[in-house]
């Protein structure tokens, strides 16, 4: 079955673009210019996954309030934010009202499709049993690279996409510093270095939610980031 | 250069309130045009004190016009008046005590006339006899002291009936009826004197007469002879002489005295103050003047009133304060501190003054002998000791056409002179304190404007730093009047000035979110386009035409990272916005990141000096190390022998980071704004720089100040000297 993907964005060439390259990678693709049409279109029937820009014409918070009507109809319905806006804020209220990715409109095409098939993915996951040869196991930390989902002492961690695989590359190889340039590689991003450090900082947020004492992920100053396992948080310090 | 800088000393201390100070000393001269105007006043006093004079000295002598028989009597009618002969009885205070002595008989010596060669009468032998006498008036007797030095002073034998072959004193006077009578005083003894009257017969024998009573008293020098004689029958003319004889028993040797006294014709004339003038001066002495009537020999007929008391119509007395009033601090701060005070500039009229000028029988003066020639005159003059200033006015006395005598007014002007210091002293209180109240409220007024015009200077001063950037806001003062409006103007230009500033500084994020959108449709475009021909080149297997797409991706690529880096200033500010600061050792920070940059830039060698294990530090350290990061990236590209020299210490109160390299100075004119937003060196010296594709818009230095102005810091960059190069100084105070 085809996916059906929406796209809420005004400018009609990117909408046009986004839309042309989703249906070449097999997609059903459906385009809105305005918060109106897209509300009356999914008051019908709620496609598979939602790309929203936050500015809607004249409407300064457009997607934000799209997004909200959306995740209160549906809690699982994959959204992404795709937008212009590149500051700290909009990414933290974007995700903080249930989108699922929070992306500047410099991402390359192929890094979005990637997403948007990784999200795909994880829902497909869902649906099947978990398997064990996709859960590594580091520590209290185990990853599962189906669903993408993290439990830290078998609880849960809700993380995006972006900030999965950047748990994700810094996990697979405890103890490695990986700097910014291979995060953002693994993590399928283009952003700058302060971004990364945002990113960074909400994923220790999101653990030390559920572990006080969290302290896993290192800075190393000058060069990058690198997980520290339980055994060797001891010993890489010395 | 050393003037000018004490010229601009000069100029900085001259400010508004001294200047204002300067202003409100014009009211210094209203003190003294007050001054001037008491004067003024005193002046007209004066003239008006001078008017009253002429009319009371005017209407004494109305009085005294035409009253011939007044002046019949007082040898007024005399051409001229002889010293000696001519007598002039004073007027006595008080009585006189019969004893011999002039103890009693008041300024003795300066009125006693002095008898000797010249007076001589007769001599038969050389002189040995001289006296003083002195005459004087009081009640109804006519008093007269001889003092006589005689060689040998022979008294009357006890059986001896002559009274003339001893030293005996001959006294005549006419009687009223112009008949001479005689006296011979001659005594056998020292005390009561015998006095006999004798007749120009030498048959007669003399009569005792006792109503000439008096007292004969030896001394050392001689004898003195102190006498009296009953007014009542007393006329105008007088004379006296001593009769010296050497041997007792003996003939008469020598005679001095003031005239012949056995003939009437040589009679001199003696002048007594009249009684009757007296009686009418004394109705004028309530005027508070003093008042001399003389004749036209400058001699004193009648006079009243003293000068001391004589301060003119315009002493008032002053009015007494009750006790309470007396008591009260005004009254005490009065006397004991301000009176003090202004009479250090007032002067006191003397109470106590002492005018010698007039002898008490003879007047002199100017204005009298202008009086006695028919003028009536004033005149102004100074006391004998030059303590009080005496205002005499003399008015001529007309008998038969003919100037007969002078009154003669006398005031001082201490009335005018007291009512001129009390007016003064009101005066000089009201003015000082109006001088006080206006000085305090000219230094209050002064005070206030020149803090409110510091304060605003300050404000200003703080709002803008020396690289002319907007640091702070103004709060625009809300009193309506012109420094209000200042305030208002320099707030409202600080804050367009800071909010245009503002516009600059996010200019380049505002820009690049308006690129991103069109800078995205080419982007997806091209995407796609690439896509499109990945499939044609898996169908078709041809051409490089999509060479062209690859340069057109790798240039949209760059202008994508530009407006990213062109944004990065914005982010970090709305980041540090609600970034927390936190403990971290700033040591351990620097050098991990030093031993990064190693690893990243392995072609340059990193020189990190540092002492210190340990540095305590509140705040950022994700924001210190970008700091770095911007730092050291900027020393690295400006580095020419590939070494970057990286210092940290710590002082008192800061951590000093100092990060030098080798190579290109700063021009001076970009050192202090190379912190600003947009301001880069290199395209000056990129000659060298082969890293052309990294853009470069002059923000790296900016986000460094961006991080320092977080943590209170500050950044500044100098050159430094053999080998050139440049040094970038962070200072970060570790106690805020």
């Amino acid at each position: 079955m085809t996916k059906r993907i929406a796209i809420v964005e005004d400018e009609a060439a990117i909408r046009e673009n986004y839309a042309d390259v989703l249906r070449s990678q097999g997609y059903q693709v459906q385009t809105y210019a305005n918060r109106e049409t897209a509300t009356q279109a999914f008051n019908l029937r709620l496609p598979n996954l939602v790309i929203l820009d936050i500015g809607l014409n004249e409407e300064y918070d457009g997607g934000f309030v799209l997004c909200q009507q959306l995740r209160a109809k549906s809690a699982s319905l994959p959204i992404i934010f795709l937008t212009a806006r590149d500051n700290d804020f909009d990414t933290v209220s974007g995700l903080r009202i249930g989108a699922d990715d929070y992306l500047t409109k410099d991402i390359s095409l192929p890094h979005l499709t990637a997403r948007i098939s990784a999200l795909f993915r994880r829902q497909e996951a869902f649906k099947q049993p978990v398997s064990d040869e996709h859960i590594t196991q580091t520590g209290p930390l185990s990853l599962d690279s189906q669903r993408m989902t993290i439990t830290w002492h078998s609880k849960s961690i809700d993380l995006t996409i972006t900030e999965f695989w950047l748990v994700h590359a810094l996990a697979k190889h405890p103890g490695h510093v990986k700097n910014r340039t291979q995060l953002m590689t693994d993590s399928k991003i283009y952003v700058d270095d302060s971004t990364i450090t945002s990113h960074i900082k909400r994923i220790r947020k999101k653990f030390i939610k559920t572990d006080d004492n969290f302290d896993c992920i290192e800075t190393v100053y000058g060069m990058g980031y690198r997980w520290l396992s339980d055994m060797d948080s001891t010993i890489s310090h010395g | 250069m050393a003037s000018k800088k004490l010229l601009n000393l000069f100029q900085l201390r001259f400010g508004l309130r001294a200047k204002l100070l300067l202003l409100s000393s014009f009211l210094f001269v209203i003190p003294w045009f007050g001054y001037q105007y008491v004067w003024e006043m005193e002046k007209y006093l004066r003239f008006g004190q001078e008017q009253t004079l002429v009319g009371t000295a005017r209407a004494l002598a109305t009085a005294l016009h035409e009253r011939s028989n007044l002046f019949n009597n007082q040898a007024s009618f005399l051409p001229n008046v002889e010293q000696g002969k001519d007598l002039y009885g004073y007027q006595l205070t008080e009585a006189i005590q019969l004893d011999g002595l002039h103890s009693d008989w008041p300024n003795f010596s300066q009125r006693a006339y002095f008898y000797d060669r010249q007076q001589q009468l007769f001599a038969s032998e050389p002189l040995t006899l001289n006296f003083k006498s002195s005459v004087g008036k009081y009640d109804k007797y006519l008093y007269l002291f001889f003092q006589v030095v005689d060689n040998n002073v022979s008294f009357r034998g006890k059986n001896s009936r002559s009274i003339t072959n001893n030293d005996h004193l001959a006294l005549s006077f006419s009687d009223q009826n112009n008949h001479l009578n005689r006296f011979i005083i001659s005594n056998k003894q020292a005390g009561w004197i015998s006095a006999f009257s004798i007749t120009d017969n030498p048959d007669d024998s003399p009569k005792p007469a006792p109503h000439v009573q008096g007292h004969w008293l030896l001394t050392s020098q001689g004898y003195n002879v102190e006498l009296r004689v009953p007014l009542n029958n007393l006329g105008d003319n007088i004379a006296f002489a001593f009769y010296d004889v050497d041997q007792p028993d003996g003939e008469i040797v020598s005679a001095i005295g003031s005239a012949e006294p056995s003939k009437l014709d040589s009679l001199g004339t003696i002048l007594v103050p009249s009684p009757e003038i007296e009686r009418i001066v004394k109705g004028m002495r309530y005027t508070n003047s003093s008042i001399w009537v003389v004749d036209q020999h400058h001699r004193v007929l009648a006079s009243a009133g003293s000068l001391k008391s004589a301060s003119g119509v315009w002493s008032n007395k002053e009015k007494q304060l009750t006790e309470n009033e007396k008591s009260s601090l005004w009254y005490l701060f009065k006397q004991q501190i301000l009176l003090p005070l202004y009479y250090k500039v007032l002067t006191k009229p003397p109470a106590d003054f002492i005018d010698k000028l007039y002898d008490a029988r003879h007047l002199k003066g100017e204005h009298i002998v202008s009086a006695l020639a028919g003028n009536a005159k004033s005149q102004w003059r100074l006391t004998t000791d030059k303590q009080a200033l005496v205002l005499s006015a003399a008015y001529p006395i007309y008998i038969n056409n003919k100037v007969q005598g002078a009154v003669i007014v006398e005031e001082t002007t201490n009335g005018i002179r007291t009512l001129r210091n009390r007016a003064l002293e009101k005066l000089f209180t009201v003015i000082l304190a109006i001088m006080l109240l206006g000085a305090l409220t000219f230094i209050i007024f002064a005070t206030r404007i020149s803090s409110r015009i510091r304060r605003l200077s300050n404000q200003a001063e703080q709002a803008i730093d020396k690289q002319g950037r907007i640091i702070g806001k103004m709060s625009a003062s809300n009193t309506n009047d012109e420094i209000g409006d200042l305030s208002r103007s320099f707030t409202t230009a600080v804050n367009q000035l800071s909010e245009y500033n503002h516009y600059l500084e996010n200019m380049s994020s505002r820009l690049s979110h308006e690129l991103r959108t069109p800078i995205a449709v080419v982007k997806t475009s091209l995407e796609n386009l690439a896509l499109q021909e990945q499939q044609h080149l898996v169908s078709n297997e041809a051409s490089d035409q999509n060479a062209y797409i690859n340069r057109a991706q790798t240039g949209i690529n760059t202008l994508n990272l530009i407006l990213t880096n062109m944004s990065e200033a914005t982010r970090l500010e709305q980041m540090l916005a609600t970034t927390e600061k936190i403990k971290f050792d700033l040591q351990k920070v620097v050098c991990s990141c030093i031993a990064g940059y190693q690893q990243v830039y392995s072609d340059y060698t990193f020189n990190l000096a540092t002492k210190l294990s340990k540095i305590e530090y509140q705040g950022s350290a994700e924001h210190i190390v970008q700091l770095l990061d911007k730092v050291i990236n900027n020393a690295v590209e400006f580095s020419q022998d590939k070494a970057i020299s990286v210092e940290l210490k710590q002082q008192s109160n800061h951590v000093e980071l100092l990060i030098s390299n080798n190579g290109v100075l700063l021009p001076e004119q970009l050192s202090e704004s190379l912190f600003d937003s947009m301001v880069s060196l290199r395209s000056a010296c990129s000659i060298k720089n082969k890293q052309q594709d990294q853009p470069h818009l002059g923000l790296g230095l900016y986000i460094a100040r961006l991080i320092c102005q977080f943590h209170q810091g500050k950044i500044s960059a100098e050159n430094h000297h053999s080998p050139d190069g440049v040094t970038i100084k962070i200072v970060l105070p570790t106690k805020v």
